[in-house]
């Protein structure tokens, strides 16, 4: 008998899908594909080809695309290799609470290299991705200087407090905060620019927003003290670095493709200013494309001349995890993971630790989100190319987010038992 | 004071000559910009950009100084033109009037510390504009409509014979010219000849006729202009396809370049005196899309080619003339590298030598006359799709600046009978 099915039908955005098909011909050639559209109303796609086995049973858990978007066993590959219709845009949930994206998962008869709006699927499931749990609250926060959304799990906690960082692009992304907080963890998705009444352009980081943030979030009657943790990306990571350097109280920091020293604009905490290290325009580089590739046009935070922009990563006193995808375009991120733990090493620290994935790019999400190998960057109208093979990338945005709830976990959970 | 120059800037510089660029007056180990500008002739606009270090004397040597970076890295006097970028997303740099008008390049520069995305709206220390013609002066062209044919026949300019090209594009069909001028320009009788969607010519033919292309190769022999016995062609994908059926059928062809082609019919079938070649199947569900979409079909012929027999392969060894292979490794459209390899091989069986084989990496599958920017995808007008051509941008330069040369010495060394002298 004739079937498509995914299961499940309804789940969170970082679980996996079963797709099955039965009732084909044996050894018939068919085409799945996976659309959505989100909520700008910009549409994004994805194909593969399949083979049937000789009882005309497909199982995307164990049958290998032949051919389309992806090649080989993925059973999630028609997620992470979505495209958007309209080259570089970058696929971001805007409201993580009352909506899911919704993903049409379609079969056709034959080999469609492109399907039309008048070619009809054999089946057709649809599937809903949710970036948040029932029982999950969210809190818009506006205490003292503090601008974000506080996600909390559902229950009296307290639960393990995180901040959470993203990069130069500004403005609050919350998906990757709402999604852990769905494995129990309390999360504040920080903004810093370019939100509300902060500042439209990023200047200088003042790490005392970023404290106050920090202790507001402690005195939270939900949030698990003494410690907290914080997950950063990029241009964060030198933000999340310089709070787990001089806040004791940041005891768990997770810093993905980000650099271990101080760039563009100077840092300053207290009568601390940290100058930052100069780049060199022209040593960007434009792909075939014409996007920008930015991974040799940092100054080198080895240089000596350079010394007093690194951060002092011995003073922290928690854990660190780096996580860096190898293939990253934008930053040298395995550079500035490894020149980190070399400066931990030489001080007799070991409480540092660094994931590499060979072939991810800069942007490591959570897992099935769909690669964005480049996009166009706020403060230029260019592309900047962020990188990543798309099946190495998927790949590693699965088995790190694994690791990412692993470790603060591990490093989180561990101050309650120290009362 | 700043000056900029570029050598020759002579009004007639042919767009396949290098152009000498120097700048002169600036600070010593000033950073600057180069920035090219050009406007197709649909208003489409292209860029490209490099950064450059002044010498201690406050120059900057095109010819001598690397790009530090931007489109390209690297000593490249042309890079420049090469690495020309579009507006539009992928659109192509496709000259139609090529006897009239030139393309109009704007070299300009400007300081290191303007952020690119403000080089627009900001006037450049310096610019010069220069001209690259698709013809050299007093090449004539003649719009071909002779029995069945529809075409253009571009002359080189004086009294006597040149030898004769045919010049053939892949079948996308239209009238593709720039080629053949050029070829015009370096003394060769050229005719570029259009096989579907020109004129009256069918817009999908069925079927691929070789008497089109006989009559073509005919009119050519005949014509007072043109130099005998044999002729010569330059043909690129489905072009190269029938280039090679061409050369194995019709004796006059004496000196046949196949770009990127295959040793098979594909798509469309051939018919020559009522025999049908026909295509090798395509599997299209072999297709692979990459992170941005592109799609490479190069490995859509594999399943096809491993079970085909021999009489699905064009019986090369038949064909009398002599053949340079250019192949792009890079060729993500179409398994170019295989597709030649197999042909000599096959040549190379039947005790035949009579074939030069141009291997370049990095090159992709649209090798073009130097200086052409890489073209690495296009949509497919019948499709929704990007097909991704291939090529690294730096690597696909030089092979076209290489492959053009060895292309003009071979049909010359082919086509011109040499003077023995006897003393």
């Amino acid at each position: 008998m004739f079937q498509l099915t995914a299961t499940p039908a309804s789940a969170l955005a970082d679980e996996p899908v079963h797709i099955r098909v039965t009732g084909l011909s044996p050894l018939q050639i068919v085409t799945l594909t996976a659309s959505l559209k989100d909520e700008k109303g910009y549409v994004y796609q994805s194909k593969a080809f399949y083979k049937a086995n000789e009882v005309g049973e497909l199982d995307l858990m164990e049958a290998s695309s032949i051919g389309g978007d992806y090649v080989g066993v993925h059973p999630m590959g028609l997620f992470w290799s979505l495209k958007p219709e309209k080259v570089f845009r970058r696929l971001i949930k805007q409201d993580v609470m009352n909506s899911p994206f919704y993903v049409t998962l379609n079969l056709y008869d034959s080999v469609y290299l492109q399907v039309s709006t008048t070619d009809q699927p054999r089946a057709s499931q649809m599937v809903q991705r949710w970036f948040s749990g029932p029982g999950m609250q969210r809190v818009q926060i506006r205490e003292g200087r503090v601008r974000g959304a506080l996600f909390l799990p559902p229950g009296e906690g307290p639960f393990p407090g995180i901040v959470d960082l993203f990069g130069g692009r500004g403005g609050l992304v919350e998906f990757r905060a709402s999604l852990l907080a769905t494995h129990g963890f309390a999360v504040l998705a920080l903004a810093y620019f370019l939100y509300e009444d902060l500042p439209k352009t990023l200047e200088e980081i003042d790490l005392e927003y970023f404290e106050e943030a920090a202790n507001w979030l402690l005195v939270h009657p939900k949030i698990q003290k003494p410690g907290i943790g914080v997950i950063s990306v990029s241009k964060g990571v030198e933000i999340a670095l310089a709070m787990a350097c001089f806040m004791k109280q940041v005891v768990a920091t997770i810093c993905i493709n980000g650099p271990n020293a101080i760039y563009e604009f100077p840092l300053r905490y207290k009568d601390l200013v940290i100058t930052p290290i100069p780049s060199f325009m022209e040593r960007v580089q434009m792909d075939v494309l014409g996007a920008m590739r930015l991974r040799h046009y940092k100054g080198d935070a080895r240089d000596e001349l350079n010394r007093k922009s690194v951060l002092p990563i011995e003073k922290a006193q928690g854990a660190i995890l780096f996580i860096v995808g190898d293939g990253d375009e934008c930053l040298n991120s395995r550079e500035y993971a490894e020149q980190a733990l070399d400066q931990l090493r030489s001080h007799g620290r070991n409480n540092g630790r660094m994931l590499v994935y060979p072939g991810a790019g800069h942007l490591i999400e959570p897992p099935y989100t769909p690669l964005c190998y480049a996009s166009p960057y706020r403060f230029n109208s260019g592309i900047l190319l962020w990188g990543g093979d798309p099946v190495a990338h998927a790949a590693a945005q699965e088995h790190s987010w694994g690791e990412i709830q692993k470790f603060f976990r591990e490093h989180l959970t561990q101050t309650r038992s120290k009362l | 004071m700043i000056q900029l120059t570029a050598t020759p800037a002579s009004t007639s510089t042919l767009t396949d000559e290098p152009v000498h660029i120097r700048a002169t007056g600036l600070r010593p180990s000033q950073i600057v910009i180069f920035q090219a500008t050009l406007e197709d002739e649909k208003g489409n606009l292209f860029h490209s950009q490099a950064y450059y270090k002044a010498s201690e004397v406050g120059e900057v040597d095109l010819d001598h100084a690397p790009s530090l970076g931007g489109d390209y890295i690297g000593v490249h006097p042309m890079g420049l033109f090469w690495s020309l970028k579009p507006e539009n997303f992928l659109t192509k740099l496709m000259k139609r009037d090529v006897m009239t008008s030139p393309f109009l390049v704007q070299i300009k520069l400007y300081d290191s510390n303007l952020p690119l995305a403000q080089i627009a709206a900001t006037d450049p220390k310096v610019s010069v504009t220069l001209e690259r013609w698709y013809r050299a002066p007093g090449v004539t062209r003649i719009q071909v409509q002779e029995g069945h044919l529809r075409g253009a026949l571009f002359l080189p300019p004086g009294e006597g014979r040149f030898p004769g090209v045919i010049d053939l594009f892949a079948d996308i069909g239209g009238l593709i010219e720039y080629r053949a001028s050029l070829l015009a320009s370096h003394g060769f009788a050229a005719l570029a000849l259009a096989y579907c969607d020109y004129e009256d010519l069918p817009l999908h033919p069925e079927k691929i006729e070789l008497e089109y292309f006989e009559e073509a190769v005919n009119f050519l022999l005949r014509h007072p202009k043109v130099l005998g016995p044999g002729v010569g062609i330059v043909s690129i994908s489905k072009g190269a396809e029938i280039g090679l059926s061409m050369a194995i059928h019709l004796k006059q062809v004496i000196a046949t370049v196949l770009i990127n082609g295959p040793n098979f019919v594909f798509s469309t079938p051939q018919v020559y005196r009522g025999q049908i070649s026909q295509p090798l199947s395509f599997s299209p569900q072999l297709v692979s899309i990459n992170a941005l979409g592109l799609a490479q079909f190069q490995y859509c012929f594999e399943e096809a080619r491993s079970k085909a027999s021999e009489t699905f392969f064009l019986p090369i060894e038949k064909a009398q003339g002599h053949f340079l292979f250019i192949v792009g490794e890079d060729d993500k459209s179409i398994n170019s590298k295989a597709y030649a390899e197999q042909a000599t091989e096959q040549l190379r069986r039947n005790g035949k030598d009579n074939w030069t084989l141009l291997s370049y990496p990095g090159a992709g599958h649209m090798l073009e006359p130097p200086y052409s920017p890489l073209c690495c995808a296009s949509k497919l007008s019948k499709l929704h799709l990007f097909m991704q051509w291939g090529g690294e941008v730096t690597l696909h330069a030089a092979a076209q600046e290489h492959s053009w040369k060895e292309i003009q010495k071979f049909l010359r060394k082919r086509l011109i009978p040499v003077v023995t002298s006897q003393l």
